[in-house]
């Protein structure tokens, strides 16, 4: 009983919390209308080859790591501390995993805990950094950005890449589970995971009320601090774990793996209703749809072979587009 | 994080800092100058050969073309408009139209006028679509930074000066020993950091930058401080693409991008709050001065070049955590 | 009555009608049977342009025989490497070419292409399986080092105070061989120069990366003055002799490239001695000859993956800057080439025969 006075106290309970969930299910449903308007796109120029299994299987072995680490940093981003650094450490995490496999000669199972801990270390910088210290999230996470592309080039020396090929990790990484990728669909569930915890659960009401007034929050009673170090951690550790799965789907690791993977995430966020430089707005299901848009473009235009660089123009397109409508919705105005 | 601050009262600490000649920047200027002092000694140390003619050189045309667009980023920055992200894009457009009219045999003055206007044109350009659509501008600028190297591609691959042009021989030269690019450099952050407290226009930007509604209140139009700022900082990384195009050999359209973390580090060292209102321009001497030597040092450590990542990451992760933890202090 | 009379017409007209509907349809049959369809992935990485180029060539080739031809782009990471041999799979083509800037990995696509029983053509880097068609890089690496060394030679008597490798790591094992190479090549000419004068640094393959990192290099042997450069292309070996013109470091410095992109034209930096032409772009004159011609013709040739013992050879072209005057730039190159017969290489119109 207390617990529920605090939340109706603190605002954040009663009116805030539908406006939020209004706000998270209005995104989502637009983002929905946009996902069918490309597989109606997708039909109609390709047929229904689009929605092969084979196509499909394409599509979503494709998305389903950087799904994955968008679950993951997801509450980062709802708390209101974007971590730009998921990309390098993705590639930290691919370039430690194949060196212990194979310089070290570890088997695949002693590599994981090890990269994982790594990763979960990186990640307590950045949060000490932000939360105990009070740095500009964007300008620590983009310095650890920097400092982590610069551990992949010393890692992956002198080659530029490591060929780390084993066999069962491939297997089960190109796995299928009945007509769609076995990783796709397990991205899939911890996409619905986070998204009940963070529209159901009082956890995800904690995480949305830090984002949206962390002072208001905070006089409720939540810790910001703890939220927020903890959503940090989180987000590494799903680089940590992209990083791993990578090494099983491309059987490699170079120096390059992970760039841009920001980009692609934070993006397709965008696209599905979340803010970067707002928390408490957005759905993990948002980020799902936004990641499915991008990649259902992509896709349309590799199948009918478009110069990629028409690919970056109508994504970049989408983006502006995606923003421009979520403003118009009521969102997050410039001024 | 930043967004918040214009939802409730300002902290008497944050008045304080709306100022251009901040306690805070004297604070920021002796730790950055302190550790380029720190950097400079001990690779003295390590090699006495370090103190040469051929260092400065080095570490001089390493600074000119990234001071200069960390000037442009610290305007949209401190302007509250956060970052640019597609300076990358400007310059290399820029670049190019300037090496194309120089191959086609325009008179130099013009085309030096030419290689502004494009970067001005380009900031207008992203000006609109931010102030029209009411868009965050790190969304707008990522975007059309995408959009507009992907279109540079479909027209060039590479793009270069040509060799025998003054514009060339001046951009490889020397003047009073320095580099002939490191002067404009120079006297940009001086003019700049001078002017932004003394003018209207450089007064509104940092008003709007620390409170959009306490600057709405005193009369001063957002829209007109935003287009004011994207179209000058626009004009300025034209300036930049000038020196670029006259120093840099045969180039892509992607180019740019190697210049996009050593200036947001450079701003940002520089005490440049990405929050808006606050920072100083000449600082930038200090922090792009400092962030330019990191480099050259490790090849005297015998590092490769793949240190150089790792320290300055680690670098401006240091620097802003002092600087949040130095933010926190005063607000309490 | 007549309609009695005619039956007998009617019934043979309508065989003979029948007959001749089922021949054409016999025959619409054979002719629409499926045109060979030929699968390219360019490499992708934006600041080489001979990548794009390779593509065009191959679409131009594959329209003259009247194959259908798809092409995607490996935009230089490996995600979409591995995608985009998932997506020529489904498109069911018949063979594939490749230009694979992330070896690493080859392993999974070679496994994949395997198993779906398409053969592969690769360009320069070798994988088990994959028909090689492309350059032996060491002997282009040895080709310019031992140009330069002949230069260094009869300027200075081999007296050299630094050799400049500007490494493109990212290129992995054709780093190793071609500016290993171009090093092994000098040191046939010159064999005397000590061990501590060879300093290696990462030009990262263009112009970009190798100004800054030259400078801090030079600045680094500040009392270094006949220098000798070579690279893993023209570009990084061009970013090593700008960085010495901005540090006046520039009067006694000649370079040596590889792939010949900035030695054509009317900018070549004057202290470009020379560069090795591999005519990358029309390497698909090559390919189509040896491999997937006689493929086509359901004449598979046998594998041969190793670049000692390649399906095709490409040879290497050691120019210096004052023969390269007289060879036009890429895109003259590529008209040149569509325009000549069939099977006429760049090497065969363009390496001037000493």
């Amino acid at each position: 009983m207390s617990i529920d006075t605090a939340d109706n106290r603190a605002g954040s309970g009663g009116l805030d919390r539908h406006r939020l969930r209004d706000l998270a299910t209005g995104s989502v449903s637009s983002i929905a209308v946009t996902l069918v308007v490309v597989i109606g796109v997708g039909l109609s120029w390709i047929g229904p080859d689009f929605l092969s299994q084979s196509n499909l299987n394409i599509i979503g072995s494709f998305v389903a790591v950087p799904m994955l680490v968008a679950a993951f940093s997801s509450f980062a981003l709802l708390a209101g501390v974007v971590d730009l650094s998921i990309g390098s450490m993705v590639g930290v995490s691919s370039c430690l995993t194949a060196t212990l496999m194979t310089t070290a000669g570890w088997p695949l199972a002693a590599a994981v805990p090890v990269t994982l801990l790594t990763c979960l270390a990186l990640g307590a910088i950045n949060a000490t950094a932000v939360v105990i210290f009070g740095a500009d999230t964007i300008a620590a996470t983009l310095g650890m950005l920097v400092a982590l592309r610069g551990v992949c080039y010393l890692l992956a020396q002198p080659m530029g890449s490591i060929t780390a090929f084993d066999t069962d990790f491939y297997t089960f990484t190109n796995l299928s589970a009945g007509p769609l990728p076995l990783l796709f669909v397990i991205s899939i569930a911890i996409i619905a995971i986070a998204a009940a915890i963070v529209s159901r659960s009082r956890l995800g009401r904690h995480v949305q009320a830090v984002g949206g007034d962390d002072r208001a929050a905070s006089r409720a009673g939540i810790s910001v601090a703890r939220v927020r170090f903890a959503a940090l951690l989180l987000s590494s550790l799903g680089a940590g774990i992209a990083g791993i799965l990578y090494v099983g789907q491309l059987g490699s690791a170079t120096n390059l793996t992970g760039t841009g993977l920001e980009f692609q995430v934070y993006a397709a966020m965008m696209i599905g209703g979340y803010s970067i430089l707002r928390g408490g707005v957005g759905n993990p299901l948002g980020a799902a749809l936004g990641l499915l848009v991008v990649a259902g473009t992509a896709n349309i235009l590799d199948v009918q072979a478009v110069s990629p660089f028409y690919t970056n123009i109508i994504v970049g397109l989408l983006l502006l587009a995606a923003v421009l409508l979520d403003r118009l919705r009521g969102g997050d105005s410039y001024e | 994080m930043s967004d918040a601050a214009t939802t409730r009262p300002m902290p008497v600490g944050r008045k304080v800092l709306l100022t251009a000649n901040l306690p805070a920047g004297w604070g920021t200027a002796s730790l950055v100058a302190g550790a380029w002092l720190l950097l400079v000694l001990a690779s003295a140390v390590h090699r006495a050969d370090f103190l040469s003619y051929q260092t400065l050189l080095a570490v001089a045309f390493t600074m000119a073309i990234v001071g200069v667009l960390a000037v442009a980023q610290a305007l949209v920055g401190m302007s509250g408009a956060i970052l640019d992200l597609s300076q990358p894009t400007a310059l290399t457009l820029a670049g190019a139209v300037v090496c194309q009219l120089l191959g086609m045999g325009w008179p130099i003055p013009i085309v030096l006028v030419a290689g502004i206007l494009v970067g001005a044109a380009w900031g207008l350009f992203n000006a609109t679509i931010i102030v029209v659509g009411k868009l965050n501008p790190i969304i707008v600028t990522l975007a059309t930074n995408f959009i507009g190297t992907a279109v540079m591609f479909l027209i060039f691959q590479h793009i270069q000066a040509p060799i025998a042009s003054p514009v060339v021989a001046w951009g490889q030269g020397n003047f009073l020993g320095l580099p002939n690019i490191w002067w404009p450099m120079v006297a940009l952050v001086l003019i700049v950091g001078f002017l932004l407290p003394r003018t209207a226009y450089g007064r509104h930007a940092i008003a709007v930058g620390g409170s959009r509604f306490a600057a709405q209140a005193r009369g001063i139009s957002l829209k007109k401080t935003r287009f004011a700022i994207f179209i000058s900082s626009g004009a300025i990384v034209g300036l930049a693409s000038i020196m670029f195009a006259a120093s840099n050999g045969p180039f892509a359209p992607s180019a740019g991008t190697t210049f996009q973390l050593p200036v947001i580090a450079g701003v940002i060292l520089a005490g440049v709050s990405l929050a808006g209102g606050r920072g100083s321009i000449w600082l930038i001497l200090l922090s792009v001065g400092f962030l330019s030597t990191v480099p050259t040092s490790l090849v005297f450590f015998g590092l490769s070049s793949n240190w150089q990542a790792v320290f300055q990451g680690f670098i401006l992760i240091v620097a802003v955590s002092i600087d949040g933890w130095r933010a926190r202090r005063l607000q309490r | 009555m007549s309609l009695k009379l005619k039956l007998p017409t009617i019934i043979a007209g309508a065989a003979i009608v029948t007959s001749m509907l089922a021949m054409s349809v016999g025959l619409i049959g054979a002719a629409s049977a499926a045109p060979f369809k030929l699968g390219m992935a360019i490499g992708g990485e934006p600041s080489q342009d001979w990548q794009k180029a390779q593509g065009e060539v191959a679409a131009a080739l594959a329209k003259q025989r009247g194959w259908e031809y798809v092409e995607l782009s490996n935009n230089a990471d490996p995600a979409v490497t591995t995608k985009n041999a998932d997506i020529f799979i489904q498109d069911k083509v018949n063979a594939v070419i490749e230009f694979n800037g992330s070896p690493a990995v080859n392993p999974v696509i070679a496994a994949k292409f395997a198993a779906a029983k398409i053969p592969e053509v690769t360009y320069d880097i070798a994988q088990k399986g994959f028909y090689f068609v492309g350059i032996d890089n060491q002997a282009a690496g040895l080709a310019g080092g031992e140009a330069l060394g002949n230069i260094a030679k009869t300027k200075w008597n081999c007296d050299v105070d630094l050799v400049i490798s500007s490494e493109g790591q990212g290129a992995g094992i054709v780093n190793t061989w071609r500016t290993g190479g171009m090093r092994d090549g000098i040191k046939k000419v010159c064999p005397d120069i000590p061990a501590d004068k060879w300093v290696s640094m990462e030009g990262g393959g263009q112009v970009a990366v190798a100004l800054p990192a030259g400078r801090d290099l030079l600045a680094a042997h500040p009392d270094a003055k006949k220098i000798l450069v070579v690279g893993i292309n023209d570009s990084s070996v061009l970013g090593v002799l700008q960085a010495a013109e901005q540090l006046g470091r520039a009067d006694n410095i000649i370079g040596w490239g590889q792939d010949g992109s900035f030695i054509t034209g009317p900018n070549v930096d004057p202290h470009l001695a020379g560069s090795v032409f591999y005519f990358l772009e029309g390497y698909a004159v090559y390919a189509l000859r040896d491999v997937i011609d006689p493929i086509a013709a359901g004449n598979a040739p046998p594998v041969k993956d190793d670049p000692g013992n390649p399906a095709s050879k490409v040879q290497p072209c050691p120019v210096s800057a004052a023969a390269a005057a007289k060879i036009p730039d890429m895109a003259g190159r590529v008209t040149a080439l569509l325009a000549a017969p069939k099977g006429t290489t760049e090497y065969d119109l363009f390496c001037p025969k000493a």
